[in-house]
């Protein structure tokens, strides 16, 4: 700013800019950045405000989540649970129909799931009860989707405040259940349903010293349907057609592809891989209804989807790190040694994640400094 | 799909990093608290720890909320207490909800090398018990269940306390300050209702209003109650609200069944009396709070660790009575109550020890028997009890198995640990029983 | 003998990620002097005078203004420094009149009534014709340009810079604003007026400065330019501008539309009584202000908007049989066999999907064909491949996401999809819109290749010098009726410019039309 003081304007000290595209070390580098960054702030903030030994606690997440075998098969069907409701919800952001009513379409698939593991054993066959226990738990988790598809298919109506309130709707409904059907008077809580015939309850894959049995089946056919998802939206004409009318209505119309048609299809599968969740969380892992068995999950899975990006591969990816985070975090409650309550741990997790999800700005955009200007002429 | 490589990459980089570090975790080797997952990384069907040998003895707890809950904070002092006094190790999972949750982080303590395992809420018990089925060499403690005496699992127990008597003394605490502000001419003695915030229509909070009910009707005869039921445990909101519906139908003393701060709040906020439940609220409610009964599980895991450690069977149904000290009141304060109280509370609690008194005398109290109400009872003339079929044995028609009328009494916590007084007497109006 | 310019610019340098908008330019303009800015799209020409006005910031480089150096880091400092732009889109409040436009965001307290006053004899002053009280959204689209520009001179700007004002406007609407410009500069006003239509340039100002690809090239006395040598300066290298266009090869009916009438959704007629019919062989050029009904007319044969009555009739040229594709869904219309090619106005918003890439836009007309559930990617792969070969389009490969082509580069895309289905007819809606010079000509000879082939061409433009050497017919529609069909090769832009403002009258008195779309 050589010979200039008359001038009152101060130069900018920096500029966003856009960047075009980046090269893919790249933006893994920002990633891995930020998230190393994270982990400084949260030494910081722990050290400030706790006065706990911020690498204990790290120690300690890491112990939670993969401290042991045992411990490792249930971050990964932690992660399978998180990812299914992702891969579900995907289908629909894709098309960008705003699903939150995951929550909801999971509930009512646990609902049927329980209703038929509760009502249908000794009258019905095993292999029939499995079949009814599938199919009514899918129905009722598209059903659920398919109400509020419809009305925005055919009156353009606000599919998030829609799906949003459906979830209430489901989550009063599994409150009445729960209560309708306890094991003991007016404690609504049902209990494990068929403990001794384990009828309706999916089967344990390999024999007694196998840590994962109870898990690996749940794993398997989330793995599957990852695969399934990631072919259905790059491969099939269906998916192509989510795509256009995601992208734009428009040239959905002006080449003819029936709009109502593709987003009920695509609310109706979305919502049935819901309650997929919802049986898998009933006949796979708790064998029982209760109102939290949705685990917050038709919400975190939101931001698993959208951290990869639409891509049902990379959503293993994200859902496993905010697994591997939420499993943590229950260690950092439960270490003695550290005088560290839930609340805190859920601080910890939530500045990690909001710091993956920021860095996608320095992915996106570029900051540029104000270079100093040389001896002008 | 660069970008898929890309985040692989990191969380490649991420997990190598995380195993660094779990590493160093385990060449730490502190013996206290990291009692090394690394270890057992074996079978998870570890090894039986014979009872009684030289290895530390492991307790592990499963609590459904995190220290800002009364109810898991009053289990948490208790556990850690007993722990240090014996000298065990304490080890604890928390938040765990009323889901396989539970099973897994019975699990996760077994492979971490507990040898007792306990779990305070309600909703945790079937997962307990399945847990209790899979490892039989380890020993599963659950409080307010009610399938221990039915399960027939030696490794399996159930524990309670008469809390209804902790109740009654408190209620007693409630009819003084009726009277004393009957007397005051505050309002009529017609007009001593008090209101009285549950969680669910569920035996446990029946019969804690009752005993209350009848505590408080034993000093102030013209008492009469009104319930307000939140359908929830912990809804501090739904519980405020509660009271504050009770205390604008006129309720002149507020008491609770419901873990958190909301109905005491709501107490302080409207000058109202109020008894609390689980713990002092005399910090935050100094000029409306009374008193307050509570559990003190403390006898309860000592009695459970010396069991362990000298290889003695633990009761399968264990009742905490007046006599283990764990039924507890807190201090009364003595600027909210009336005047005598700590005295007629002292000479109630002894004649409750002695057997003069019974919370639970039939002749204390009425029931209307009606074609939808108190199906399971049955009454003299004078509408007093004279027979009742509890639903002690739990199953799903919630059919009544067991007479527990006896001797001009209603036996409670006799046949289970956990209380099944569930009949709705006269005197006592319920607001919503939808839950 | 010190001679100081009104506003010079040194070594200007702005980037945008690893594209460079403005390399190291240098200029300057005079006091009292209209200099235009020529350069192709993407040559960097808007670029350059958002950084004077304040939208963006020089990444180096430096603006001097009466000799001093100043930094302008937002429109407000432009403002300061008297420096105001008329931008190609309008940034005014719809529901506000003229005079609240043109005071709003001015520091400080303001007397309407004298603002009213004022904006009256600024009008005055310069020969604007403009009713200060109107609100903006009873204005046609030259008068909201008035209305930007009054405010600029409301704020005493000395140095205005206009960013393609005649792209919206008509022959006759363009002559004025042109006489206002004169006025301005004979006030000892500086003009910059961004263009890269070459008789503005030549009739309008004083220099040229031309810009290629960020680059400044060379500045040119107006006086001593002409077409050609404005052409290579801008191109790089000489091209000839002129449009072959052949007679047309024994032309049959194709298309018959009847007493078309559509609505929109207050009910208001959007077309009535359009009547004509397209020809193989021949191109049928639109001509009209923009909004007139030109895309429903469009839409409305390719069966995306409601008929209320009329008639269209397809004649197919192999059999003869007529079909009604009234009513029918784009779907329907290709199950009939019609051969029907539409490039639609809004590249990225209709005709492509600006976050697939090239390959998957290739397959949008065709991916439903065949019963498998998947998809297959080899034919359009192959279509991609080569038309990006046939039609020189820049792109780093087929499977780039097309919005991040440069608009010419889209428009191939598109066009040479429409063009790979064989059509019998094709409609294309302002196929050059924004394109550079050589594009357009590409464009251009495909249409021709096209009517050679028999194709029907049905041809929206709004250059009118284009229109008149490329069509064989002109129908000219304004307020979404037919103004008349004129022959191409006898008629002139001046006869055709008439026929498009026949109707404005009563279109400007119903107001309801958003003529800016």
């Amino acid at each position: 700013m050589t010979g200039n003081n008359t001038n009152k304007v101060k130069d900018p000290l920096l500029h966003i800019i856009k960047r075009g595209s980046i090269v893919w070390w790249k933006s893994a580098l920002i990633r891995v950045v930020a998230i190393l960054i994270a982990l400084v702030v949260v030494a910081l903030i722990t050290l400030v405000i706790t006065g706990q030994n911020p690498i204990e606690m790290y120690k300690a997440m890491i112990d939670g989540a993969i401290g042991n075998e045992l411990r490792i098969w249930n971050l990964l069907q932690d992660t399978a649970l998180l990812l299914v409701v992702g891969l579900a919800l995907t289908l629909s952001f894709k098309m960008r129909f705003w699903n939150i009513g995951g929550q909801g379409q999971i509930i009512m698939g646990a609902i049927a799931a329980t209703a038929c593991m509760k009502f249908l054993p000794g009258k019905v066959p095993d292999f029939a009860l499995y079949l009814i226990m599938i199919a009514s738990a899918l129905i009722a988790g598209a059903i659920w989707a398919l109400v509020p598809g419809l009305f925005k298919a055919f009156l353009n109506t606000n599919e998030t405040l829609f799906t949003l309130m459906m979830n209430y709707i489901a989550l009063n409904f599994a409150a009445f259940l729960t209560f309708r059907w306890s094991k003991n008077s007016g404690n609504n809580v049902i209990g494990i349903l068929n403990r001794k015939t384990h009828a309706g309850w999916f089967p344990d894959i390999g024999g007694e010293g196998f840590v994962g049995r109870s898990f690996l089946l749940n794993i398997l056919i989330v793995f599957v349907m990852m695969l399934i998802v990631f072919v259905y939206l790059k491969y099939s004409k269906h998916g192509y057609e989510i795509s256009v009318v995601g992208e734009s209505e428009k040239t959905a119309r002006y080449i003819g592809i029936n709009v109502k048609k593709v987003i009920i299809r695509t609310v109706i599968i979305s919502g049935a891989i819901c309650g997929l969740a919802g049986l898998i969380l009933v006949s796979g892992v708790h064998h029982t209804l209760t109102t939290d068995i949705e685990g917050g999950r038709g919400f975190t899975a939101i931001i698993v989807s959208w951290m990869a990006h639409f891509n049902p591969l990379y959503m293993a990816l994200t859902s496993f790190l905010i697994v591997f985070l939420e499993k943590g975090a229950i260690q950092v409650a439960s270490s003695p040694a550290l005088n560290l309550d839930d609340n805190f741990a859920n601080i910890v997790t939530g500045i990690i994640i909001l710091f993956i999800i920021g860095c996608e700005f320095f992915i996106n955009y570029k900051i540029v400094f104000r270079k100093r200007k040389g001896g002008a002429s | 799909m660069k970008k898929v490589l890309s985040v692989i990459l990191m969380l490649a980089m991420v997990f190598s990093l995380c195993i660094a570090l779990a590493s160093c975790n385990s060449e730490d080797n502190k013996p206290q608290e990291s009692q090394n997952p690394d270890q057992s990384a074996a079978p998870v069907e570890s090894e039986s720890k014979e009872e009684g040998q030289d290895e530390e003895l492991k307790f592990g707890f499963i609590y459904l909320h995190d220290q800002n809950s009364t109810y898991d904070r009053n289990f948490m002092d208790g556990a850690k207490a007993a722990c240090e006094k014996l000298g065990v190790t304490y080890l604890e999972k928390v938040p765990i909800p009323e889901g396989n949750e539970c099973y897994e982080a019975a699990a996760d303590l077994v492979n971490q090398g507990c040898s007792l395992i306990f779990a305070d809420s309600f909703g945790h018990e079937e997962f307990l018990i399945q847990a209790a089925e899979e490892f039989p060499d380890v020993e599963f403690c659950h409080a307010t269940g009610t399938q221990a005496h039915t399960e027939e699992l030696p490794n399996f127990h159930n524990a309670f306390a008469s809390i209804y008597e902790g109740r009654y003394l408190a209620g007693i605490a409630a009819g003084m300050k009726l009277n004393e502000m009957i007397e005051n001419g505050d309002f009529t003695a017609e007009e001593a209702k008090i209101g009285y915030v549950g969680a669910y229509t569920y035996a446990e909070v029946i019969s804690g209003y009752t005993s209350f009910f009848l505590g408080a009707r034993s000093v102030c005869p013209t008492a009469t109650m009104e319930v307000q039921f939140t359908g929830s445990w912990y809804d501090e909101t739904a519980e405020k609200t509660a009271a504050e519906t009770l205390i604008q139908r006129g309720c002149k003393l507020i008491s609770q069944h419901a873990d958190s701060m909301g109905a005491p709040t709501a107490c302080e906020d409207a000058g109202v009396p109020d008894i609390s439940y689980n713990g002092s609220t005399a910090e935050a409610c100094p000029n409306t709070f009374i008193v307050s009964s509570r559990i003190n599980w403390e006898p309860y895991f000592e009695y459970i660790i010396d069991c362990v450690k000298n290889g003695k069977d633990i009761d399968t149904d264990w009742t905490g009575t007046l006599e283990t000290e764990s039924v507890v009141l807190t201090e009364v304060n003595e600027k909210a109550a009336a005047e005598g109280t700590v005295e007629a509370i002292e000479e109630a609690k002894a004649k409750l020890q002695n057997g003069e008194i019974n919370v639970f005398d039939v002749s204390t109290f009425t029931v209307t028997v009606t074609e939808d109400k108190n199906v399971n009872a049955t009454v003299d003339d004078e509408g007093h009890l004279t027979g009742y079929q509890a639903d002690v044995d739990t199953d799903e028609a919630f059919q009544g198995d067991t007479e527990v009328v006896k001797d001009g009494a209603f036996l409670e916590s006799e046949y289970r640990s956990a209380p099944y007084f569930d009949i709705q007497i006269d005197g006592i109006e319920l607001l919503n029983a939808m839950f | 003998m010190e001679h100081i310019p009104a506003l010079e610019l040194k070594n200007i340098t702005k980037k945008f990620g690893s594209i460079v908008a403005n390399n190291n330019v240098s200029l300057s303009a005079e006091k009292g002097e209209i200099l235009a800015i020529l350069g192709e799209n993407g040559s960097g020409k808007t670029t350059l005078m958002n950084m004077i006005s304040g939208i963006y910031f020089p990444d180096s480089g430096q603006i001097f203004i009466n000799g001093k150096e100043v930094v302008i880091s937002s429109p407000k400092d432009a403002f300061d420094n008297g420096v105001g732009m008329i931008h190609q889109h309008f940034k005014l409040v719809d529901v506000l009149t003229a005079a609240e436009n043109i005071v709003l965001g001015l520091d400080g307290r303001f007397n309407l009534k004298s603002a009213v006053k004022e904006v009256a004899s600024i009008a005055g002053k310069y020969g604007f014709d403009i009713d200060p009280l109107k609100k903006i959204y009873e204005m046609s689209v030259s008068e909201k340009q008035t209305v930007e520009i009054i405010k600029v001179l409301y704020r005493n700007a000395d140095i205005l810079i206009l960013d393609e004002p005649t792209a919206v406007l008509t022959p006759q609407e363009t002559d004025k604003l042109f006489d206002v410009l004169r006025r301005m500069k004979d006030e000892g006003k500086t003009i910059i007026i961004i263009t890269h239509k070459l008789h503005e340039v030549l009739s309008l100002s004083d220099r040229v400065a031309v810009l290629r690809k960020g680059e400044y090239i060379c500045t040119i006395k107006t006086s001593e330019a002409n077409e050609s040598v404005l052409t290579e300066a801008m191109v790089g290298k000489k091209i000839s501008l002129n449009i072959e266009r052949a007679e047309p090869k024994d032309p049959v009916d194709r298309l018959i539309v009847q007493d078309l009438l559509c609505l929109n959704r207050e009910g208001t007629p959007v077309l009535q009584d359009v009547s004509f019919t397209a020809r193989s062989g021949e191109i049928l050029g639109i001509a009209g202000i923009a909004g007139s009904g030109q895309r429903e007319l469009l839409e409305a044969i390719a069966g995306l908007q409601h008929i209320s009555s009329g008639e269209i009739t397809y004649i197919d040229p192999k059999t003869d049989k007529h079909e009604n594709l009234r009513d029918k869904t784009p779907v329907q219309i290709r199950q009939l066999g019609v051969r029907l090619s539409f490039v639609p106005e809004d590249r990225l918003g209709m005709g492509l999907v600006g976050n697939m890439d090239i390959v998957d836009n290739m397959m949008l007309r065709s991916y439903g064909k065949g019963k498998s559930v998947f998809l297959k990617r080899k034919e359009p792969r192959d279509l991609a491949n080569e038309i990006i070969s046939s039609l020189e389009v820049v792109t780093p490969s087929a499977s780039t996401p097309v919005r991040r082509l440069s608009g010419g580069n889209v428009q191939k895309v598109l066009v040479g999809r429409e063009i790979a289905s064989t059509p019998t007819v094709l409609m294309a809606a302002y196929p050059v819109r924004g394109l550079d010079i050589n594009s357009s000509y590409m464009i251009y000879n495909l249409l021709n290749q096209q009517k050679s082939n028999g194709v029907a061409v049905i041809f929206v433009g709004e250059d009118l010098d284009v229109l008149v050497e490329l069509c064989d017919r002109i129908m000219i529609i304004g307020s979404g009726r037919i103004a008349g069909i004129v022959d191409g090769r006898t008629s002139t832009k001046e006869q055709i410019g008439l026929l498009m403002t026949k109707n404005v009258k009563t279109h400007t008195e119903k107001g309801t039309e958003d003529v800016s779309q």
